[in-house]
Formats: structure tokens, C-alpha cells, sequence
């Protein structure tokens, strides 16, 4: 019983973030690998409709981030508090251990995508294991600080990579906006399959089930949800209208990161192959990605099985350094990348409406 | 009585092995009456026992120790039967005053007080404004604060560290401005010190730092008191320490590291400018060689072909790898500044020249290294010293070369997971509690007012949200802001 009273230990107030940081975690942890290579599985299936499916998927999004806004609001937790309320303490472990890793899966899937971005376009020899090693170093230094630090990475994150997505408008002399006509040249059922290949580039607005106790007057956070999702969203948005006219349907279906080839147009005074420097610096969006994974990943173990976070996080960062330098080929890659999307997508878009509907349900019972 | 008897008794013993302890008995001229006056020469004024004690002593009447309090124009007079007492007070600069009858001491403050004539600061020293600087007399120092903040809210705490130095440390702050949580924090880190012996206020500023681990200050030592009586009005807390020309301000952010006192002196568009050339400065001295490095090692494309031609030309004659030749570089620099710190300033001017013009022109001319990162490493120098507090400049000169190496093994790659362990660093270090990165993270608007820019004063009518102050508002801004807004012709 007293091990009970250690997990539902209230969060002090000095280890709480502002409601606006939760824009800043679920804006970083969207933005991360995906969005660098999205435009090819999308167009397999959509072709140029499918920035359709991006609206689609967006919306879809929306609903969801009401749902789960709908429960941590009346109960008033995160998710084990959530589902222990409706189907049960045993389950909720269960459900949680099933999240551990998932998000585990994710962080290895978003360092091993970087790494293999890194040795296909800069250094083809980077040993896996080594960079991997020294990346989580720095996750472990950034979560050892506590949420608050890994809400300072997000930050960082959002605003000093900024720069480059004005960049992208280097294409614009060289597109053509007719491309995208004509619209809905495809069916409903191939652009709902299209917004179902996007959801593994939209991935971790789960988050907010985890982070929501550590929000300071989680009340006031609720717009800055459905904001952070909106901004994502037209990122895709800007980033697929721009790639669908500045590539041949054939070109995009060939490219496998068609975001850093739009880089290679960019030439300014004092610098030409941008992509270095792009590279370079998407090393601060992959590193709240995993950082919050991790987090969320150490913190449901140590509800779980009642450990300290710190040995926790130690052993998960340890597994997911051994998966990653396991992972050699680039077709392993993609198979894990594929493995998370179904997972996420099972675990988003099937699970939370269930448990919504579930937890509504309960609620009304209990009231009885 | 024995054992008290005996402590005095002890006392006398170990201090007659030191020379400088006198003991001398007198006998008044009117009452006859004998008594005994203990002092330590060293550290007593012999002035004031010559001028102001003995006379008075001598040819008044008196008879008890109570007298005393009456017949010596020292307001400083202290009695007491405590024996405990008597190391402490002679050690201090007190005259002992003792009856052969009465257990009582009589405890007279004749302290010899060595005070350098107030200066001009010189690290920190500005063009426009107060010329005064912080002196190593406690005392002293306290009367250049008092004399700028003339208000019963000042408040003067005593504080003693050190078993051996018995160093005074005072810990000011504005009674119903500054935040109690601050003040106690910093109050019980000064308690909680184990030390026996203090130098300086570096030496307190170290052991106080919330990470001592960090090559980042997180306290501001400044040498002018105009400047501290501004940080104590913003609600923050000051240490002074007894024997050292520096005071200690914290809480503080690493924004307030690149700001001069003189911005505040100089017009707010100005000062605005001035603060951005130094962040500007302190991100090109860190980054410049590393960049350099990492990109001519692994990312030569990412060079224009205009530019390649340059660097390649001066390249040629160089047998080292960037990473060599940078370090060679770097470390001639630090060399030169280490070399021109510890000589006299002539000197010092002299080696300047001499490394400077000579061994940069003959090491490129010995194809040593090529003039480009010569251009480099010479400016990033110069960068470096535009800090406006000396610490932090040390900091930074610190940091580029774990930049530099990571560098040369990843690349780009390298100086951006570099930065990223930085800016970790940063955001995990706190000063007295307080995030050391505000206002960027967490980000507070209002505290950008005076943060990278300076806006004119008009606009800081609030105390900073960082010090969470009891009153917020310095003055009323709506009576200024009706000044300012003005139709025209009005």
C-alpha cells in the first residue's frame, strides 16, 4: 500500500511547466524524422491530392486531441489514471507497460532514422553504435534535469531551427503549382489511406496523456494543444504543396528524402549544399523527440514496477542503444519505421477513441 | 570561578608567546587606582590609546569599571563578565581594561584600519558616470552603498565564516522589495559553509554557486558600488564580504553577464546596439574556429567556389590538418594572455606586440599556419574580451575548445550535439534557485526589456519576474506614460 501512495505522489509545483510549453513538447515531438521523408509514401498512394490527405489526417488529429483532452480533463491525470478509473489498476499496467514501449520503439526508430540520414548524406562511415552512444548521453543528461528540462529542449527546439523553413522558398522560382491540378483526381478510399501513411510522421501528440500533470493550470494548455497540432499540420501542408510542384510525381516516388533534396537549391553568398548545415541542425528536432519519448517511456516504468526514473531511464537507454547498433540495413530501417507507424497508428487512432468512449461510459455508471 | 579564572589564564599564555601582546598597568593620578590595559599592538590604533584612552584614563576620576563609560569619548565600549569573549575582542583591535578587583572586562575599540584610498575602477570601468570603486574595508564599502540608498529599508545583516579567517560577511537586501525565499537561501548557504579560512569573495562565490561544477559565474562580483545599488533597488540580494573589493549579487540570468553598467549611462537605442554587437561577438568568438575546422576537414562543398579559392591559396604551404593548425593558434593566443596577465602592464604591452605582430606574421610566413584562420582566431580573440564582466569572459574563451575538438571527429555534427550539451547545461543551471536562462527559457516577455536590448527607462516601471520581488512596480507608469503620450501640439 505505502508503494501505492509513491506513484500517485502529487508533482511540486517548482517541477511544473507553463501551459503554453505544451504548444513547444507536441509541436517538437511531431516534428522530427517524418517530415523529412513523408512526401514519398504519400504520393505512392495519393499522388499530388495529397496534401488532401494531410487535412484529412490533421483533422482527424483534431477529433483525437479533443478526446484525450476530454478524459485528462475529468479525471484529471495521465493515462494510468485514466484507464485504472475505467477498466482497472491491473490493466492500466498493462496498457502502460504496452506504452513504455511504444515510446521506446519510437526513440529507437527516430535516432536510427537520423543515423542513417547522416551516413547516407554526410559521413557514410559514422559508426552506428558510437553516435547513438554519444546522443544519449545527452538525452540522459537533458532528462536527469527533470521535465522541465526536457520542456527547455522542446522550446529550443521550436524556435532555433525556425530558420530554415523560410529557406524552402529557394524552390519557388523553380516550381510549378500546376502540378496540383487536378484536384481529388483520386477516391475517398485512397485519400483516407494516404492520411493513414501519414500518421507515423504525426506521431506523439499522444504525449499530452503523460506531460498533462505537469502542467501548471492544465485548463488554460488546452488551446495550445489544438495550436501546436494546427502548426504542425501546416508545416506538412507548406512542405508538401512546395515539394509536389517542385518535383515530377516520378522524381518524388524515386526520393526517399525529398525535403533535404529541395535543401540542394539553396545557395546564399557565403554558403552552397546547404543540406550540411540543414543536417547539422536538425540534430536539435530529433533531440527532443527522443527526449520526451525516453521521458515518458522511464516515468510509466517507474509508475509500473515502482523503480527510481533514473534506473529506469539508465536500462531503457541502454536497450534502445543496443536495438539501434543492431539495426544495419537500410531495409531493417524502414521495416522498424513501418512497425512503429502500424503500432502508432493502432495505438492512436484505435485505441483512444475506445478508451474515450470507455471512460464516458464509466463516468456515467459511477455517477449512478 | 576556577575554571573561569583559568581560561583567562590560558588565554594570557598563548598570546605572551606573540610578540606584539602587551599588557602594561597604570595607576591613576587623582584616585590611585591601578589597572591594567591588554591590547595587541598589531592590530590596535596606538594613536587612540596614546591620544584618546590613556590621558583620560589617567588624570580623571574614577573608580569602577562603570566609569569608564563616561570619562572616554569612544562610543565603542563594551562590559563584560563573559571570558569567552576576550580571544575574539583582542583580536578584533579592542583595548582589554581591567580592575584587580572587579571580574569585569571593560572591552574599548581602538582598531587600526588600513584603507586604501577610494579608486577608479578599473575592470569595470566606464566612461560616463561614477568614478568609485569598492575598497577592502567592509566599513567602508558599506558607506558607498548606504550614501546611494538612503532608506530604513536597507537592511545589514552580519554574517562569520571561516574557523580561522573569522571573515565578516554582510548580506544586504530591501526590506519589503526583495523575495524572503532568496534572502534565506542565500543567508543559509553563507551558514551552512565548513571552512576555516577565506581569502576573497571569489572564494565564497564559488563555494555558494548552486553548481560548482559549471564553468558558468552564477553570481555577479562587481567592484562598483553604483552598480549594486542599482541591483539591490531591482530586488536582488548583495553579499559583502570583509577584505575584498567585490561585492556578490545574485540571483542573476546570463543575459546580465553581457550587459555593462555603462548601458544603463548611455542612451537606450545605443545601449541597445552595443548589447547585441556583444552577443553577436561572444557567438562568433565561440563558433568561428570550430566552424572553420569542421568545415574545411569534412565540408569543403559547402564552401562557395569564390571563397575555396582563398582558402586554398592560403592552405597551400600548410603541412598540419585544420585541428593542428587551430590549436596551435588558439593556444598562442591564450598563451599571450596568460603571459600578459601575470607581468606588469609595460610589460605586459611589450609581449603583446611582440606575439601578436611577430610570431602571427612569421608563423604564416613559416607556413605554419594560413593567414585566413591567422584573421580568425586574432578576431575571435577580440570578440572575446568585449565581455563587460571579466568571468564570463573567461567562460568563453573556455568554451570553444571542446568545439574545436568535437569538430574535427563529427564535423557540423559535432559542434551542433556540442551546442546541444550546452544549451542542456544552461537550462539545468540554476542561480539561488532561479533559472539561469531566463528570460529565454522559461520564456518571460516582460523581462526581455532588459535582456538583449535595453528599453528606455520609462518602460521598466516592473522589477524583473525572475526575483519574484514583494512589490512589483518600481514607480507608476500611468503618470509617465501620460507625459509620453502626447497629441500633437499639445
Amino acid at each position: 500500500m505505502n508503494r501505492g501512495v509513491v506513484m500517485n505522489k502529487p508533482i511540486p509545483e517548482q517541477k511544473k511547466v507553463a501551459p503554453f510549453m505544451l504548444f513547444y513538447i507536441v509541436a517538437s515531438i511531431q516534428i522530427g524524422v517524418g517530415i523529412l521523408s513523408f512526401q514519398r509514401d504519400l504520393v505512392k498512394v495519393t499522388g499530388y491530392d495529397g496534401w488532401i490527405s494531410i487535412i484529412i489526417n490533421g483533422i482527424g488529429t483534431i477529433i483525437l486531441i479533443w478526446m484525450i483532452v476530454q478524459m485528462t480533463t475529468t479525471i484529471e491525470g495521465d493515462l494510468l489514471d485514466i484507464v485504472s478509473f475505467s477498466l482497472g489498476k491491473w490493466i492500466s499496467k498493462l496498457i502502460g507497460l504496452f506504452y513504455m514501449l511504444y515510446f521506446s520503439l519510437f526513440s529507437i526508430t527516430v535516432l536510427r532514422n537520423y543515423v542513417e540520414m547522416i551516413q547516407v548524406w554526410m559521413f557514410p562511415k559514422l559508426p552506428i553504435f558510437w553516435f547513438s552512444l554519444v546522443i544519449l548521453l545527452l538525452v540522459l543528461y537533458v532528462v536527469y534535469g527533470g521535465f522541465r528540462t526536457v520542456a527547455g529542449i522542446s522550446f529550443f527546439s521550436f524556435f532555433l531551427p525556425m530558420y530554415i523553413f523560410p529557406l524552402f522558398l529557394f524552390t519557388v522560382p523553380h516550381a510549378d503549382f500546376t502540378n496540383l491540378l487536378p484536384i481529388f483526381d483520386h477516391s475517398v478510399k485512397e485519400l483516407f489511406f494516404g492520411s493513414y501513411q501519414m500518421s507515423l510522421s504525426i506521431l506523439g501528440f499522444e504525449s499530452i496523456l503523460f506531460v498533462y500533470p505537469f502542467l501548471k493550470e492544465p485548463k488554460k494548455a488546452i488551446k495550445w494543444a489544438y495550436l501546436a497540432i494546427i502548426f504542425t499540420i501546416s508545416i506538412y501542408l507548406y512542405l508538401a504543396l512546395l515539394s509536389f510542384s517542385y518535383f515530377s510525381e516520378a522524381q518524388l516516388v524515386k526520393n526517399h528524402w525529398p525535403t533535404l533534396t529541395m535543401w540542394k537549391i539553396i545557395r546564399l553568398p557565403f554558403v552552397e549544399r546547404f543540406e550540411y548545415i540543414g543536417i547539422a541542425t536538425w540534430c536539435l528536432i530529433v533531440l527532443p523527440n527522443i527526449c520526451i519519448s525516453l521521458w515518458i517511456a522511464s516515468r510509466l516504468a517507474k509508475q509500473i514496477f515502482f523503480i527510481r526514473q533514473k534506473q529506469a531511464l539508465l536500462f531503457i537507454s541502454g536497450i534502445v542503444l543496443i536495438v539501434t547498433s543492431m539495426i544495419m540495413k537500410r531495409s531493417q530501417v524502414l521495416f522498424v519505421s513501418q512497425l512503429l507507424g502500424k503500432i502508432g497508428f493502432f495505438a492512436n487512432y484505435c485505441f483512444i477513441p475506445i478508451l474515450y468512449f470507455i471512460t464516458m461510459f464509466a463516468k456515467k455508471v459511477k455517477k449512478q | 570561578m576556577k575554571r573561569k579564572k583559568q581560561s583567562v589564564q590560558s588565554i594570557k599564555t598563548v598570546f605572551t608567546k606573540s610578540q606584539d601582546y602587551k599588557r602594561i598597568c597604570y595607576e591613576n593620578k587623582i584616585t590611585k587606582l591601578t589597572f591594567t590595559l591588554t591590547f595587541l599592538t598589531t592590530v590596535t590604533d596606538e594613536k587612540i590609546v596614546r591620544d584618546h584612552i590613556l590621558p583620560f584614563l589617567l588624570e580623571n576620576e574614577w573608580t569602577k569599571l562603570e566609569d569608564v563609560k563616561s570619562i572616554l569619548p569612544i562610543e565603542d565600549l563594551q562590559l563584560t563578565d563573559d571570558t569567552s569573549q576576550i580571544e575574539k575582542k583582542l583580536l578584533n583591535g579592542f583595548v582589554m581594561l581591567t580592575l584587580e578587583k572587579e571580574q569585569q572586562y571593560c572591552f574599548i575599540s581602538a582598531k587600526k584600519e588600513n584603507i586604501r584610498n577610494i579608486t577608479v575602477p578599473e575592470v569595470e570601468f566606464s566612461v560616463i558616470g561614477p568614478k568609485e570603486a569598492f575598497v577592502e574595508s567592509l566599513s567602508e564599502n558599506l558607506n558607498l552603498i548606504r550614501k546611494r540608498l538612503q532608506v530604513k529599508e536597507l537592511i545589514v545583516e552580519q554574517l562569520e565564516v571561516g574557523t580561522l579567517s573569522k571573515t565578516n560577511i554582510v548580506l544586504l537586501y530591501l526590506d519589503g522589495i526583495t523575495n524572503e525565499a532568496n534572502i534565506n537561501t542565500m543567508r543559509q548557504r553563507i551558514k551552512d559553509l565548513e571552512v576555516d579560512h577565506i581569502a576573497d569573495s571569489s572564494y565564497i562565490v564559488q563555494m555558494i554557486s548552486d553548481n560548482q561544477n559549471s564553468p558558468f559565474p552564477q553570481f555577479l562580483d562587481t567592484e562598483r558600488p553604483d552598480r549594486v545599488a542599482a541591483t539591490l533597488s531591482e530586488g536582488k540580494v548583495v553579499l559583502l564580504v570583509d577584505g575584498s573589493p567585490h561585492a556578490i549579487i545574485g540571483p542573476v540570468t546570463i543575459v546580465e553577464f553581457f550587459s555593462a553598467f555603462e548601458d544603463y549611462f548611455l542612451n537606450w537605442i545605443l545601449a541597445s546596439f552595443f548589447r547585441l554587437i556583444r552577443f553577436f561577438a561572444v557567438a562568433f568568438s565561440v563558433l568561428v574556429t570550430p566552424i572553420y575546422v569542421a568545415t574545411l576537414t569534412y565540408h569543403y562543398e559547402l564552401i562557395p567556389q569564390d571563397l575555396i579559392g582563398i582558402l586554398v591559396t592560403s592552405r597551400r604551404a600548410v603541412p598540419f590538418p585544420p585541428i593542428i593548425e587551430a590549436l596551435f593558434l588558439e593556444l598562442t593566443i591564450e598563451l599571450l594572455r596568460e603571459a600578459g596577465a601575470r607581468l606588469p602592464t609595460k610589460v605586459g604591452q611589450t609581449i603583446g606586440i611582440v606575439g601578436g605582430i611577430v610570431i602571427g606574421t612569421a608563423s604564416v610566413e613559416a607556413g605554419l599556419t594560413s593567414n585566413v584562420l591567422l584573421i580568425f582566431v586574432a578576431l575571435a580573440a577580440l570578440a572575446s574580451f568585449t565581455t563587460p564582466v571579466y568571468r564570463i569572459g573567461n567562460t568563453i574563451r573556455l568554451l570553444r575548445f571542446p568545439f574545436l575538438l568535437v569538430g574535427d571527429i563529427w564535423g557540423l555534427i559535432g559542434i551542433s550535439l556540442c551546442f546541444s550539451f550546452l544549451l542542456t547545461h544552461m537550462i539545468r543551471l540554476t542561480s539561488l534557485g532561479r533559472p539561469y536562462l531566463e528570460p529565454i527559457y522559461p520564456p518571460r516577455l516582460q523581462d526581455f526589456k532588459d535582456a538583449f536590448i535595453r528599453l528606455p527607462f520609462y518602460k521598466q516601471s516592473k522589477r524583473p519576474n525572475q526575483l519574484r520581488t514583494k512589490k512589483a512596480s518600481r514607480f507608476d507608469r500611468k503618470n509617465v506614460i501620460k507625459k509620453v503620450k502626447k497629441d500633437i501640439d499639445e
